[in-house]
């Protein structure tokens, strides 16, 4: 396979390593650029990934002075070309901002990323959810082996992590599903609800948003800190949940949930 | 030459005065440690002189009253130690990798009295503090602990105290989240002692590799070819100026408004830049095999880090204090030299070199760009002349031989054993099997030990992706340490206030032991400890008793657990000591030493959480059925009934109890083990039904061998839980360790925890154990 998954640190990002090492247990090659290093490569990448962090300590509001970064000029032309870009946590933040998601009108900003809102708790929230496949198709969800109902249990932390619009039209997209990639369920798989299966008061339970294109996703959660079985918690129950009982050495490494969102980019690009 | 006109005008041998201009000045030393700066540099100071004395002689960074305790009963010597204490962080070799030796970097501070005035920023630059420890190392930190104290939320000072509490939290998210350090968890505990005076400790750990260790010294080479001094991070300000006389002091209320520009201003988004260009700048170091000087500017800023990197190594500096990126223009060259701003390093550097070194943190990273006045900066040499020297516009401000400036400090304070009234509790308790029942539920939804989830949620305990067990699984957090390889770190965190109360001795054994059995209760083996002792004020020999039994016990403790084979003790790596923790009428916080512990899995598949996993295993107790109730929860809420004596510690039982748990695991014959600690046998149990969900099982008790105080004593022992299959199997192996054991009961799934106790029978649904368990903690932070 030609090309690289070029991770984009910007400065104050701080994921970039682990999603390296998931974007690498899929077999794909990766590579990690500074922001002022990385336009030339941008051009040449298979795939874009803006990892997690405080991209320019969030200064003025999450997300968008890298937003406005030169490099980002070439992010977005590289998304209009159809080449595979996914932001996460800090990186969807980033990329709402450019109005690249959801994108339903070319260069609008439509989407903000607002302060989580949850029950007995305030601020930054760290825990694990589920999350399920959404309506719209994605290249990042579209080749994974779960099918549209099976809950996937995923970790995030964040403070600004609920997606939101206040315009009409956008919203009824969202309530038709489009653009909606990636959406909180419970356990058993049904759309979230309330705190705490919808841990931050996302309109629709949005945990992901995609463009028209379906090859851009913006994703709250953090698959690359689930890609290995070893990270799963015992309580997110079910089949995952019972997964970490008696297993040996070598399962330590096997798949997690994560796992399949760079898996389906593996198969989108292969 | 220094100016005679810029010395302090004060001759020592009037000691009347020099106290005066002391205190006016802000100076911290007393008139004859004023006397003992001027003998040792043959003349009186200049005012930077003055104030590097000052800080280097305060409490926090000279250990004058602690030091020769220290030294007299802490073991720090074991086959896998790397650096023991004194430098910024202690190592030890953790494991081999296709030949490859990667080392474990601990640190472990407090940050107490900066939190008690500015709460936000006192625990952020705690984090800040003890990550720097560890990057200085040339290491990579991988994550953080934060043992807190706070006051009575429900005192008389009840929302000071929940600002505080709120605060420090806040603080510790803020910083970590940001940098990108997971949180493995602390723990939080509230007292009255603490009402005027918290603890914030924060632990640090890291991850390097043997070959790629840098020293806080200045290299041999130096002597070769001329070396440079580099000063890096952010621009130099007033902020923490005085920061460690500061927190050498006794803290009353009317100091602490004066004394918030004593706190340092965190930034955790420039020490994450730094971090990224610090790691560029390793490999930079190490591709082309260049030996440096790499040291942290904590306590003392500039004027401490920039004379001990070469005194270490037998070499001088002269700095210019002109060239310093600043955030003012105007500061006194005292406060340059002194004032402890964040997110700072000096690197000695070969002077050939300094453009390079310069380049990557000021073009690659563009540091200046994303900060103002942000940025690296030649400030001085390194001479070889073995004195420390330092100008400002034209003048020396500091002209010192090396040995003046290191000749430290060190008093023999006076002791006297005399122990404190012990606060019992007077809540009545009602009788029989219901009476029971209702103080196990008081406990387990008590703020002390119910569910932290309110805080621990607030911090990210998954970035880096290294968790395997995280807050509320398990009695240790237990974390990948090489990604893609199966060795683990198990960091647990031991300590007991009330207990020191009662019994010092006791209380320092015992913070040793509970964090040495929570690693072992997830299978680990304990390789190290770190301390940080919080204790009043010295100078009242009835506290500083308190303060030299608790090290005694530590280091008892240590020397117990031979593990290593021999009689190499458990090695204390690093630490601390926090004095002058106090209210404002004086009286000192209970006895606090706070121990963390790391230990190794060869294999992370074998760790275990304390979950119940199945129906029909056995639950048994591993230690007797006995216990007093001295120092515990429950004396606390509902008196002691004569059984006040604290937990003496049973050493060898301890040993033999870490080497059982580490052989059963390493057979995968534990489904899960839980120390049983604050609240006591039943409490512990209910957690750990509690923590089966959504699988929910739960245990059903026969308890009748015991008395009352067995149920609620906070003696120690491990509750385990074994499949039958695997019991054939435990039963011998318990017998060779010689580990006392007690078969309580069995999990079930028909309810959360049924007991038959002397007294009678109880049960408790799971529903009932969950919402009890949710505690108040949330309502009591976030209102």
């Amino acid at each position: 396979m030609a090309g690289r998954v070029l991770i984009i640190q910007f400065p104050g990002v701080n994921c970039e390593y682990e999603s390296l090492r998931a974007v690498e247990a899929v077999g794909l090659k990766g590579e990690i650029r500074r922001w002022n290093d990385a336009a030339a490569a941008v051009r040449d990448a298979a795939a874009i990934f803006l990892p997690g962090g405080w991209s320019y300590q969030d200064r003025i509001r999450a997300g968008v002075v890298a937003a406005k970064d030169a490099v980002i000029d070439e992010v977005m032309d590289a998304a209009d070309r159809g080449v595979p870009v996914i932001g996460i946590c800090n990186g969807a933040q980033v990329l709402v901002e450019t109005g690249i998601v959801p994108g339903f009108e070319h260069g609008r900003i439509d989407v903000a990323l607002a302060p989580n809102k949850m029950v007995g708790q305030v601020g930054y929230y760290c825990n694990w959810v589920h999350v399920k496949k959404g309506p719209a198709q994605c290249v990042f969800t579209e080749f994974m082996d779960e099918r549209p109902n099976d809950p996937l249990p995923i970790p995030l932390a964040h403070g600004e992590g609920r997606f939101v619009t206040a315009n009409d039209s956008v919203r009824g997209h969202f309530e038709r599903g489009d653009g909606v990639a990636v959406v909180y369920c419970t356990r058993t798989g049904e759309t979230a609800a309330a705190f705490p299966d919808n841990p931050n008061g996302a309109m629709f339970a949005i945990a992901g948003l995609t463009n028209p294109d379906g090859n851009v996703l913006a994703l709250m959660p953090h698959p690359e800190r689930g890609a290995w079985a070893y990270q799963v918690p015992r309580r997110v129950g079910g089949r995952w949940g019972r997964s970490r009982d008696g297993v040996g050495t070598k399962d330590l490494f096997s798949p997690g949930p994560g796992r399949g969102f760079f898996e389906s980019l593996r198969r989108a690009l292969a | 030459m220094i100016d005679p006109k810029d010395l302090v005008p004060v001759d020592p041998s009037d000691a009347g005065k020099a106290k005066d201009f002391l205190k006016k000045n802000g100076v911290s030393l007393s008139s004859g440690e004023y006397a003992r700066v001027c003998e040792l540099l043959g003349r009186r100071p200049s005012t930077v002189e003055l104030h590097m004395f000052n800080v280097m002689w305060s409490e926090h960074c000279s250990y004058k009253s602690s030091r020769w305790a220290l030294k007299e009963y802490l073991p720090t010597d074991a086959p896998h130690v790397v650096l023991g204490p004194g430098e910024d962080a202690g190592i030890i070799r953790f494991c081999e990798i296709a030949g490859k030796s990667w080392c474990l970097v601990m640190a472990h501070e407090s940050h107490n009295h900066p939190s008690q005035v500015l709460p936000v920023e006192g625990a952020a630059t705690g984090i800040g503090g003890i990550v720097r420890d560890v990057y200085c190392m040339g290491a990579d930190v991988i994550g953080v602990m934060d043992p807190l104290r706070f006051g009575d939320p429900d005192g008389p000072d009840a929302s000071h105290v929940r600002d505080i509490a709120l605060g420090v939290v806040d603080g510790i998210a803020q910083y970590g989240n940001a940098l990108g350090v997971p949180n493995y968890g602390g723990e939080t505990y509230f007292d009255a002692s603490f009402d005027d005076n918290c603890l914030v400790n924060v632990v640090a750990f890291g991850i390097v590799e043997e070959s790629g260790i840098i020293r806080s010294r200045v290299p041999e080479e130096a002597k070769n070819e001329p070396y440079d001094l580099i000063l890096v991070g952010k621009p130099t300000d007033a902020s923490g100026f005085g920061g460690a006389a500061f927190a050498s002091e006794r803290l009353d209320g009317s100091s602490a408004v004066e004394k918030q520009g004593a706190v340092q201003v965190p930034d955790p988004f420039v020490k994450r830049v730094l971090a990224e260009a610090i790691r560029a700048m390793l490999r930079y170091t190490r591709e082309n095999n260049i030996a440096i000087g790499f040291k942290d500017l904590g306590a003392g800023g500039i004027s401490c880090a920039f004379s001990e990197m070469p005194e270490a190594s037998g070499f001088g500096a002269v700095l210019d204090l002109d060239l310093v990126n600043k955030a003012f223009p105007d500061l006194l060259p005292e406060v340059i030299s002194c004032s402890e701003t964040q997110e700072r390093f000096a690197i000695a550097v070969p002077a050939r070199l300094t453009d390079d070194f310069l380049a990557i943190f000021n073009e690659q990273f563009e540091m200046p760009r994303l900060y103002t006045g942000a940025g690296a900066v030649k400030v001085g040499r390194v001479t070889t002349d073995y004195r420390f020297q330092m100008t400002y516009g034209g003048s020396v401000v500091c002209d010192a031989a090396m040995d003046a400036i290191t000749a430290g400090i060190s008093y023999r304070r006076e002791q006297k054993e005399q122990r404190r009234a012990n606060r019992v509790g007077t809540r009545a308790r009602a009788a029989g099997a219901d009476g029971i029942k209702q103080a196990m539920l008081h406990l387990l939804g008590s703020i002390n030990i119910s569910d932290k989830a309110a805080i621990y949620r607030h911090y990210d305990s998954e970035v880096q992706g290294r968790a395997v067990m995280r807050p509320g699984e398990a009695d240790a957090a237990v974390e990948i340490f090489v990604p893609g390889q199966p060795f683990a770190l198990a960091a647990a965190i031991g300590s007991h206030s009330r207990i020191g109360v009662v019994d010092p001795y006791a209380g320092g054994a015992w913070a040793v032991f509970e964090a040495v059995r929570n690693v072992a209760c997830v299978g680990a083996l304990p390789l190290a400890i770190t301390d940080c002792l919080n204790f009043g004020d010295p100078e009242d020999p009835a506290v500083f008793n308190e303060f030299v039994e608790a090290v005694k016990g530590v280091g008892d403790a240590c020397r117990a657990l031979t593990l290593f084979g021999g009689s190499h003790p458990l090695p204390i790596v690093s630490g601390n000591v926090s004095l002058y923790n106090q209210s404002g009428t004086g009286d000192a916080i209970a006895p606090t030493p706070i121990v963390a512990c790391a230990g190794r899995l060869d294999d992370a598949s074998r760790a275990r959480g304390f979950a119940l996993k199945q129906v029909g295993s056995r639950l048994v107790l591993l230690g007797k059925l006995h216990g007093d109730l001295g120092g515990s929860e429950y004396e606390r809420l509902f008196g002691n009934g004569g059984r006040a004596g604290a937990p003496r510690p049973d050493f060898a039982f301890e040993l033999a109890l870490v080497k059982f748990l580490n052989a059963a695991f390493a057979k995968r014959l534990v489904l899960g083990a839980h120390d049983i600690a604050l609240g006591g046998l039943l409490v512990t149990v209910a957690e750990m039904a509690i923590a089966s969900d959504p699988f929910d099982i739960g245990a059903e008790l026969d308890l009748r061998g015991a008395d009352d105080a067995a149920l609620f004593s906070e003696m120690g022992g491990v509750v385990v839980e074994i499949s039958d299959d695997s019991w054939d199997q435990v039963r011998p192996l318990l017998d060779r360790h010689g580990v006392a054991f007690v078969e309580i009961g069995r999990t079930v799934d028909a309810t959360g925890l049924n007991a038959t106790t002397a007294a009678g029978g109880f049960e408790i649904s799971m529903g009932e154990l969950r919402t009890t368990f949710k505690g108040r903690l949330a309502e009591v932070l976030y209102g």
